[in-house]
């Protein structure tokens, strides 16, 4: 069976682009859109599926990361759909791609201005788990009323001591906007803030895009009191012996035993290999 | 007879979209881009590529001067709507900016869908990035490490006060493609002029 190049037919790439441009104008807004059923069911990618197939050219070198790692089911079958559908190249190392597709995790290695992001975003409304209703959220959005984040961040402080929310931790775009990082573990929210990269984020099921545009500014919602912070280990990845990455606490045995290793693989991987030449 | 599109339009739109993109993501820088269609007048082949890349049977297009003979081009080649008042426009094209109409007459979107509102592709005489303290204006906000300098050249003297007015209504507003030969910069609604 023959398909369009990058599976798309040109009309929706079209819609996507349209949305895409839109979105980045409005930084950390997101735009609906029309999306398509893709070969791969909700929850696997298909709002970052379908915005690197509106993106993506013969030229371009794809990365697909799931949890930082390379090799996982969901970014090698992205990968491998999209060699398969554009007959794209495709690499593993940060540094060489044009183009990086990730779920939930940013890559350690710093990007670069010609490169661009693609998040895939389960949940796009960062007040949805606060307030149900749609025509509720987008009037929210409208009037830059975020005073239920607050109170639920206040809310943590209150029962735990301090903020517990560890992942998809909000943030404010450009000081209008509060958006949804995705998944990310807040770790990866100062890589957000001032970054080098076009980020885009897509989300298939709920139909809606977004765009955080290369340097801009973008803040952690935090209190004076109680400030941003940002996960830290005691131990070192027991591979690489990183200190200053993401680390997994892997369980490597029947009897439990445990080790902590770098989430992003190719940082890990290129560590390994520096050390070793 | 008519004129040509892109000679491959799955290709040729992917790689003008992808200029366009960056020239958002990062205002007032001038690219390059890289193909450029046959365009009747007075619709300037810059302009036809941008129109190519993202219209269609679900935008509408106003033109600033309605020659039949690019109304039919556009129809043909795009299948897009054309729109008969600037204020319904997706898309307008502005052939003169010298006599175009005040900026506030295009759609600038609602507090809840502010994405429902005008791109005005505006072909000018000239854009350039002079050295700092050899004219061109300066301009900040996101995208823009620091500050950047744009000259437009053929704007008419109304045009960034008009603008300036604008930014009050934000995160409402329109987003600007400047071209002149095969040069495009863009200035979304939030880059910021800076006086002085």
């Amino acid at each position: 069976m023959n398909y369009n190049f990058a599976f798309l037919d040109e009309d929706t790439k079209r819609m996507l682009r349209r949305a895409l441009l839109k979105a980045v104008a409005i930084p950390g807004y997101q735009v609906p859109f029309g999306s398509r059923e893709m070969p791969l069911p909700y929850g696997w990618g298909t709002g970052g599926i379908q915005v690197t197939a509106a993106l993506l050219g013969p030229d371009d070198v794809l990365k697909v990361i799931d949890q930082g790692a390379d090799d996982t089911t969901n970014a090698v079958n992205i990968r491998r759909f999209f060699a398969r559908v554009a007959g794209v190249a495709t690499t593993e190392h940060t540094a060489d791609a044009t183009l990086i597709q990730t779920r939930h995790r940013i890559p350690e290695t710093s990007l670069r201005e010609n490169q661009i992001l693609v998040f895939q975003v389960p949940e796009p409304e960062p007040l949805r788990t606060l307030e149900p209703r749609e025509a509720e959220t987008r009037s929210l959005h409208a009037l830059a009323d975020y005073g239920l984040m607050h109170v639920k961040l206040y809310e943590d402080i209150a029962q735990y001591g301090h903020i517990a929310t560890s992942y998809d931790y909000p943030v404010l775009v450009d000081g209008r906007y509060l958006t949804s990082p995705s998944p990310i573990p807040k770790f990866d929210n100062p890589k957000l803030d001032q970054s080098p990269a076009l980020m885009l984020f897509g989300a298939g099921r709920e139909k809606r895009l977004y765009a955080i545009p290369p340097y801009t500014r973008v803040e952690s919602l935090a209190f004076e009191d109680h400030p941003f912070e940002i996960q830290r280990w005691e131990q070192q990845c027991e591979l690489c012996g990183a200190g200053e990455s993401y680390l997994d606490e892997v369980i490597v045995d029947d009897h439990g035993k445990r080790m902590f290793v770098c989430s992003d693989t190719d940082f890990c991987g290129q560590r390994r290999a520096e050390a070793s030449a | 007879m008519m004129l040509a599109a892109f000679a491959q339009p799955v290709f040729d739109s992917q790689r003008t979209f992808r200029e366009l993109l960056q020239a958002m993501a990062r205002p007032a820088l001038p690219r390059t881009l890289p193909i450029v269609p046959p365009a009747p007048a007075p619709i300037a082949p810059a302009a036809m590529a941008i129109l190519l890349t993202l219209c269609d049977s679900a935008t509408s297009v106003w033109l600033q001067q309605p020659d039949e003979e690019a109304m039919r081009h556009l129809r043909f080649h795009a299948g897009v709507k054309l729109a008969q008042r600037p204020e319904e426009a997706d898309f307008a094209l502005i052939s003169d900016p010298g006599s175009m109409p005040a900026l506030d007459v295009f759609a600038r979107g609602d507090l809840r869908y502010p994405e429902r509102s005008a791109s005005l592709i505006i072909q000018v005489a000239a854009i350039q990035s002079p050295a700092a303290g050899k004219g061109g204006s300066q301009f900040a906000g996101p995208g823009i490490r620091d500050t950047a300098t744009l000259h437009v050249e053929g704007l008419h003297a109304d045009f960034w006060p008009q603008r300036a007015a604008l930014a009050e209504q934000l995160p409402l507003g329109i987003d600007l493609y400047f071209v002149a030969a095969q040069q495009l910069a863009c200035l979304p609604r939030t880059t910021r002029r800076l006086e002085g």
